[in-house]
């Protein structure tokens, strides 16, 4: 037992002196590990950089970022949201990027001072049952709140950040007069029942629990891939004339302004914005690739054939108190 | 007791212990700090909008966990201790093998068994159809179901314990008297078990009001909840703090009201254990005992394990248990050894210098080494980060602030576990050796820590076990790409791949089972 203690105390300096010396990039990464991991292998494949996921929540993350400061030992950090990251540069974490190396991203999709770059995006839409009908009238997103869909809507609950930026974007193209009655009308709707994940709200919709839903984009295709005879159907919602359009947000990645390692650090975000890196991600979890000209997925709808809001995605961080305050305030479950 | 030895004077034991209570105050200093910076109308907001449905959320769930452990902990250990039947020693184990299991690896597996796709879903629609929408767990019920099998065993274990000691003497003499057995067991039995019930519930309280996994994975709003989602959603660290504080005094009502059952349990208990006869049971109750407590094991025990080995093979199957699994389970165990072993080291002092003077002081610095008990995770976890980062700030981003924030919240149990064998470590004792012309060292080595041996080794085992289990702090704390198999069911049941989170949750259970046995063994050697 004694000898044992000792062997585990001296494996346990090891592997700590181990942590010290290393010349790896440290990667505070707010996405799914599965969506992350191919990208990172690939380049390290083509560089020889070794790179370290810490994986957590992107607002959790951020968070330490912010109370580690100088201490820091990231080196980038990744979201699943443009509006953490829009926070990340209003606390003057991340280090601004030439604008030779993230131009290939359109202007909409980084930070005006390029301090962090959108490298896929997706868009919040409606998953729609093939089978009951009645949930055909909905055109718009705002029409969630009618009561005709009572016990028929699927949401998740209020604290994921892809629904709040959802929220955010709505907000940004009406008033909070909308805002407020709509969240209303659906905590009506959806009563106390929401859901936890997106991918369950697809399935209530294929096995007939639910008939409607409002999900990012990708969840409905993955379901698809897996699924190809589920009654639901992909609806793009508010395109008629006067109607706001898709809400978009992108995932992002940033290099930390307190980084050591920042030439290894430019050369990851370099191959996540190159055309080989960009497919990655339009393989991985069917998202929009940023960079112009890699195309998405086969089966997703090309992003010139709908309207997407005309609302910049640095909105979404400056504008998320106010969307929080409106959230609780209804008190959205 | 100790009226000989009660001179105060400043020994070794005492800044020792000095310094441990005072590192163990840290993130409570944090808290006062922080809630200070909070204005009148701060509070008055928080106070109206946030408190009276954080207070009832967690109260209710508080309740309803307590109903949940009585009925099965009570039950259970009244079937295990008053009667004998086949497989007696088997079930007991299988009444506390539910503590291998955390509450949100419960809670993960649970929320899948209940889709329409899982095991219960499918024999919901088997029974009542495909149309009757099958119960769900996110809400007050789920979470109470989900902590009530997960804790009950800290019941079954205390009021077990407490029927083998109690005195069936009077329970004899009230059968004389002519009462019916169901009559002792209402007017006797359990009025004298109620200090080991009171103690039992107010300890499963303890562990709702800072309980996070299981609430987070089933989106329950309690206090603890709340606090992690103002600091790690809503970067309000004030707020956090302000929550905190209530927490801190709600928590602190109940750890009072342990302390103080556990103090009756003393006086209850016989002094001279007389050994509870226990009748065989009757074909008719071993029926109805293995029926309950085969229900109970189903639910708390069999069911999650099942549902691990099926995904683990399926993982095994695909090849998706990596090299980084082991390294994730090697992290683990260093971890759970290095805080084991410190948080043992870091309770001596205390339990010993409140053996020496057994005054105010003493009690007051054993009841401020119990601050882990009374803060969750998250807090714990904050307020060492920004100590840390304050003062500390070169061995931030290293194992020592995780080791550090264990140290803090799993001394409480360190400190208890080594208190009741200090207490059989009379001054007279160490005086002995002294006059005898050992050194304080020595004496240390050769009389104390003997005596204290089993205080030590339960302590250990203790703080390992929990620390393996550990979430919300590490989730915070944890050196860069640290990960323990905590941390990894946590990043894999958010993304649903049943298949990766199964075999850490099986690796876990298999790592506390050895410890379990081995402290049931030291429990058993005790009370015989």
């Amino acid at each position: 037992m004694k000898r044992a203690i000792i062997a585990l105390f001296a494996l346990w300096m090891a592997a700590f002196s181990s942590q010290l010396f290393a010349e790896e990039l440290i990667v505070y990464s707010g996405r799914s590990d599965k969506f992350i991991k191919p990208v990172i292998k690939a380049f390290t494949k083509e560089t020889g950089i070794k790179v370290v996921l810490h994986t957590g929540s992107s607002t959790a993350l951020l968070n330490k970022l912010n109370l580690e400061a100088e201490r820091t030992k990231a080196d980038l950090y990744i979201s699943n949201d443009a509006g953490n990251l829009q926070k990340g540069t209003e606390f003057k974490l991340f280090q601004p990027m030439d604008d030779k190396m993230v131009k290939v991203i359109p202007a909409n999709f980084r930070a005006k001072d390029n301090s962090w770059v959108g490298l896929s995006a997706r868009a919040r839409v409606l998953v729609v049952s093939t089978k009951d009908k009645s949930a055909d009238f909905v055109k718009s997103v705002f029409d969630l709140a009618d009561p005709r869909l009572k016990g028929k809507l699927g949401i998740t609950h209020s604290s994921n950040e892809s629904y709040i930026a959802g929220v955010t974007v709505y907000l940004r193209a009406n008033n909070e007069k909308v805002i407020k009655s709509w969240l209303n009308g659906m905590k009506t709707n959806v009563g106390s029942s929401v859901f936890n994940k997106h991918s369950k709200i697809v399935k209530a919709v294929a096995n007939g629990r639910k008939s409607i839903g409002l999900v990012n984009h990708y969840y409905i295709y993955r379901h698809l891939a897996k699924h190809p005879d589920a009654p639901i159907k992909v609806v793009l919602p508010d395109q008629r004339k006067d109607d706001m359009g898709v809400a978009w947000n992108v995932a992002g990645v940033a290099i930390v302004k307190h980084s050591s390692k920042k030439k290894a650090a430019q050369q990851l975000v370099e191959f996540m914005v190159s055309e080989a890196g960009q497919k990655l991600f339009a393989e991985v979890n069917q998202e929009y690739p940023t960079r112009p000209g890699v195309p998405a997925a086969e089966k997703v709808p090309t992003r010139a054939s709908y309207k997407v809001a005309d609302v910049p995605m640095t909105d979404l961080g400056e504008y998320r108190s106010a969307t929080l305050d409106i959230i609780e305030a209804v008190g959205m479950p | 007791m100790s009226s000989s030895l009660t001179v105060p004077r400043v020994s070794t034991r005492s800044v020792l212990s000095t310094l441990v209570v005072l590192l163990a105050s840290v993130p409570l200093i944090y808290v006062f700090i922080h809630s200070g910076q909070l204005s009148l109308s701060q509070w008055s907001n928080l106070w109206s909008a946030r408190l009276p449905g954080l207070l009832f959320n967690t109260l209710s769930l508080a309740i309803l966990v307590a109903v949940g452990s009585f009925v099965l902990g009570v039950s259970s250990a009244w079937l295990i201790t008053r009667r004998e039947f086949i497989g007696r020693r088997l079930a007991t184990w299988l009444m506390i093998l539910p503590l291998t299991i955390p509450t949100y690896v419960f809670a993960h597996i649970y929320t899948s068994l209940t889709e329409r796709e899982g095991w219960l879903g499918l024999l919901w629609a088997g029974i009542f159809g495909e149309d009757v929408p099958n119960p769900e767990l996110y809400n007050v019920f789920g979470a109470a179901f989900v902590l009530s099998i997960a804790g009950f065993s800290y019941v079954f274990l205390l009021v077990s314990d407490a029927l083998t000691r109690s005195r069936v003497d009077i329970e004899e003499a009230a059968r004389l008297h002519g009462l019916t057995p169901r009559q002792v067991f209402w007017k006797v039995s359990l009025p004298m078990l109620r200090p080991a019930i009171a103690a039992g519930l107010a300890l499963v309280v303890l562990h709702v009001l800072s309980d996070f996994g299981a609430v987070s994975m089933l989106r329950y709003q309690t206090f603890t909840l709340s606090i992690y989602l103002q600091m790690s959603g809503r970067f309000d660290l004030q707020a956090a703090a302000g929550l905190s504080l209530v927490l801190v005094a709600l928590s602190l009502t109940f750890l009072i009201l342990e302390r103080f059952f556990r103090d009756r349990q003393r006086y209850y208990s016989a002094a001279q254990a007389q050994r509870t006869k226990r009748r065989a049971a009757t074909k008719v109750e071993l029926t109805f005992i293995w029926g309950w407590l085969g229900l109970i094991t189903t639910f708390a025990f069999a069911l999650p394990v099942a549902w691990m080995l099926v995904w683990t093979w399926e993982a095994w199957q695909q090849s998706l248990i990596s090299e980084e699994f082991w390294g994730y389970v090697q992290n683990s165990l260093i971890i759970s050894v290095a805080a084991a072993t410190l948080a043992t080291v870091a309770a001596l002092p205390v339990a010993l210098f409140h053996a020496r003077l057994r005054n105010k002081i003493s009690q007051g610095y054993l009841h401020m080494a119990s601050i882990g008990f009374v803060l969750p995770g998250p807090v714990i976890a904050l307020g060492i980060l920004s100590f840390v980062l304050s003062m500390l700030p070169w061995i931030y981003g290293t194992m020592f602030v995780l080791l550090l924030a264990m140290l803090i919240r799993f001394l409480p149990l360190a400190v208890q576990a080594q208190e009741a064998s200090v207490q059989q470590l009379s001054p007279s004792l160490e005086e002995a050796g002294r006059s005898l012309g050992a050194t304080p060292w020595e004496n240390l080595r050769r009389i104390v820590i003997p005596v204290l041996r089993t205080g030590l080794v339960s302590a250990w085992v203790l703080v390992f076990i929990d620390t393996l289990k550990e979430l919300p702090a590490t989730l915070l704390l944890r050196p860069t790409g640290f990960d323990t198999l905590p941390v990894r069911i946590w990043v894999e049941a958010s993304e649903e791949m049943l298949e990766l989170a199964a075999p850490s949750a099986l690796m876990l259970m298999l790592g506390t089972l050895p410890v379990l046995w081995f402290l049931m063994r030291q429990h058993d050697a005790a009370t015989k």
